[in-house]
């Protein structure tokens, strides 16, 4: 995956390219919008990460030229500003996403990856989903471990759904928010904490192996090994 | 339909500013032609009244002269035959017969002597016996059969006979109601003319009126950045709609420099923050332990410091009604049900019992993370502040063009001395261990959306929290497709 990252803090690049590469991605780095387009222009790239504000141009001109120049590749915006400007949700769909610093690398990583996936023709629906012992039914919003059917709320089950779809990926609790309840919150309480919670109560009750971890200050991860 | 607009128009300034002038200008020509009329009507009877007077005197001269033969009756005829053809502001009769002119001879015993005009004059002689005929100067005469009244001048003959001339005043009626009929017309016509005139300009120079009005309040609550229409000419409604985008140009300057500056400094902060935190996330990577620990406390504390900084720079923008809204109709029932199923588990964790007592769809108008983030705030507030074994009570109706959201708990309410102030920002009880801005947040972003709010201790204790919003009236659409990739992006 070829990555074009344009940002113009050094700091910010430098962290953002080590761990995108770390993450396997091939980046790609300009420090403003001219040195983003010629490098746009001069190879393919799947997939973009562009800030909002470039010290040549607003980060929308940019895009905007890019769609022109037939660059199609999904955008991830980064923002400094708190509330996003109509131009960003005016980007036509598969125009991308957008994330507002600061950020967590994990949900950097995720809505990459989200943007990636909503590309690439979306596969065949799966009507189950499996994580080692644990598994899904889809169509009946049942779920089971190791046989054994777990009795999880409707907003439990979307919940482990989710959990599922990004098993070994890590998940924040704004994407957590964002994904299964729709709201695009920071809460001051552990609301979603105490979520997890309970659902780890049902699912990885005394004596199973733990899949739900937390990563402390990140988010979770439902691991699958 | 008709109707309905007949009733916006009595109702419109222009309506009243129309008939009020039409009012004065028809009462001001009325009193104008009834002078005029006065003057007319004594000039044509001062005229006639000389004509009377000139001619009854040449009458009588002429009477005095004649010799009183056989021949005396058909000259002194003839003469007042040919006087009467004089006659001012004659109008012939229908019958062709000159019967408003008639000339009368008394004998000495009062009997007639000599008749000149219509009939044989005997109705005339009866009304001159009974009147009293004393003085020499016109006055009126009834005469049987005539509803219009004769003008009559008399003059002594020295043979102790009298001789009367009249004028029916007919002609001059006739003239003084033509005149009347023709300026009653004519000032109809006027009126009527004058009053569309004038209700015509008026509701057009209301109506620019109007449009610099509703595209003022369209401008307070969309968008700064449009302005109210002007027209080429430079009355005073130009200058009132050049005033206003004056005005407006310095409010957008304003709020322009206050986001610029929220911006800039939200920038400012946000790109070390990112990058302490990269640090601080890669630390967490390699780390163990104890010093892992305090890591995660430290990604935590930048947290809570990013999510002041943006609570703060809301409430700052809100105070000065310059929040940025990015509208769509929202589901408020629907959006309770969600953040009640969102905090349920942490409220029963604490002990907290939750309620929602709702009904039906309330759809308002609004921006949706401010919405969604003023609702956790709501939340977020109860949960933090009540006792264990508390119960929250959320109610949610519409009634009246606005959704009224109540949020009641029986909790010890808010401290007295912060109750009044409950919404200022820093404000905070004084267990809180919060920033103080949350309910500040809740009432910015309920402001900003048209809206308002209140709070008060519960009579039998506790606390209570109204939040009221307009309601979604269906008509603003204008950008809810520019927010439909947020909406897609966040449901995928």
């Amino acid at each position: 995956m070829r990555l074009l990252l344009v940002e113009d803090e050094i700091e910010i690049q430098g962290f953002l390219k080590r761990s995108l590469t770390e993450a396997g991605y091939q980046v790609d780095v300009a420090g403003n919008g001219k040195a983003g387009e010629r490098l746009a222009a001069e190879s393919h790239h799947d997939i973009f990460i562009i800030d909002l504000g470039l010290p040549d141009e607003d980060g929308i001109s940019l895009i905007l030229r890019l769609r022109q120049l037939g660059v199609n590749a999904p955008v991830l915006i980064l923002s400094a500003r708190r509330t996003v400007d109509d131009r960003v949700h005016g980007l036509e769909q598969g125009g991308g996403d957008y994330l507002t610093k600061p950020f967590a690398m994990a949900e950097l990583l995720a809505r990459l990856r989200n943007l990636l996936r909503r590309k690439a023709s979306a596969p065949p629906e799966a009507t189950r989903l499996r994580v080692l012992d644990l598994e899904l039914d889809l169509l009946r919003r049942e779920a089971t471990r190791g046989g054994e059917t777990l009795s999880l709320t409707p907003q439990e089950f979307v919940l482990l759904e989710y959990l599922c779809r990004n098993a070994g990926r890590v998940v924040t609790r704004s994407m957590i928010l964002d994904q299964v309840w729709g709201m695009r919150i920071q809460p001051d309480t552990n609301v979603v904490d105490v979520h997890i919670y309970r659902l780890r109560g049902k699912v990885d009750a005394e004596g199973r192996r733990p899949l739900i971890r937390t990563l402390r200050g990140v988010g979770y991860v439902l691991k699958d090994r | 339909m008709f109707s309905k607009i007949g009733k916006t128009t009595m109702r419109s300034a222009a309506w009243r500013i129309s008939l009020w002038a039409t009012l004065a200008f028809a009462c001001g020509t009325m009193v104008v032609f009834v002078f005029l009329h006065r003057f007319v009507s004594k000039d044509i009877q001062r005229r006639s009244d000389a004509w009377l007077s000139g001619e009854v005197e040449v009458l009588g001269d002429v009477a005095a002269r004649t010799r009183k033969d056989a021949l005396y009756g058909r000259v002194v005829g003839e003469v007042a035959e040919l006087a009467s053809r004089e006659v001012p502001n004659r109008l012939l009769s229908s019958q062709g017969q000159n019967d408003s002119v008639f000339f009368l001879q008394t004998g000495a015993d009062g009997s007639l002597a000599l008749w000149v005009g219509a009939g044989n004059g005997v109705a005339y002689l009866d009304a001159i016996r009974h009147g009293r005929r004393v003085t020499d100067t016109p006055t009126d005469l009834r005469v049987d059969a005539f509803d219009i009244p004769f003008r009559v001048a008399s003059v002594a003959v020295g043979d102790g006979t009298r001789i009367y001339l009249g004028l029916s005043e007919r002609d001059e009626r006739r003239l003084l109601r033509s005149l009347r009929f023709r300026f009653l017309l004519l000032w109809l016509a006027i009126v009527l003319i004058g009053a569309a005139i004038v209700f015509y300009t008026t509701r057009r120079m209301l109506g620019h009126v109007r449009g610099i009005t509703e595209a003022a309040s369209r401008i307070g609550e969309s968008d700064l950045r449009s302005r109210v229409p002007t027209s080429r000419r430079k009355d005073e409604i130009a200058q009132l709609a050049s005033t206003l985008n004056t005005m407006l140009d310095r409010i957008e300057n304003s709020v322009h420099q206050l986001h610029t500056i929220t911006d800039s400094l939200a920038h400012d902060l946000r790109s070390p923050l990112t990058a302490v935190r990269a640090k601080l996330e890669m630390a967490l990577t390699g780390g163990a332990g104890e010093e892992a620990e305090s890591v995660v406390t430290a990604i935590e504390e930048l947290d809570r410091v990013t999510d002041f900084l943006n609570k703060s720079l809301d409430v700052a923008e809100a105070k000065a009604d310059a929040l940025r809204l990015d509208r769509v109709a929202i589901d408020l029932d629907q959006l309770l049900r969600s953040m009640v199923d969102l905090y349920e588990p942490s409220m029963s964790e604490r002990g907290l019992r939750i309620q929602l007592r709702s009904a039906e769809r309330v759809e308002i108008w609004a921006d949706s993370g401010l919405l969604h983030r003023m609702i956790a705030n709501l939340f977020d507030n109860e949960l933090k502040h009540l006792p264990p074994s508390s119960t929250v009570a959320i109610a949610l109706r519409a009634e009246e063009g606005r959704a009224i959201l109540l949020v009641e708990d029986d909790g010890p309410g808010f401290a007295p001395e912060i109750a009044a102030h409950i919404f200022e920002r820093r404000v905070k009880g004084p267990q809180s261990n919060g920033h103080g801005l949350g309910l500040a947040f809740v009432e910015a972003v309920a402001r900003a959306h048209g809206g308002s709010t209140e709070a008060a201790n519960r009579i039998d204790g506790g606390a209570r929290l109204i939040v009221t919003l307009p309601l979604f009236s269906g008509q603003r659409k204008e950008n809810s497709c520019s927010v439909a990739l947020l909406s897609l992006s966040a449901t995928k």
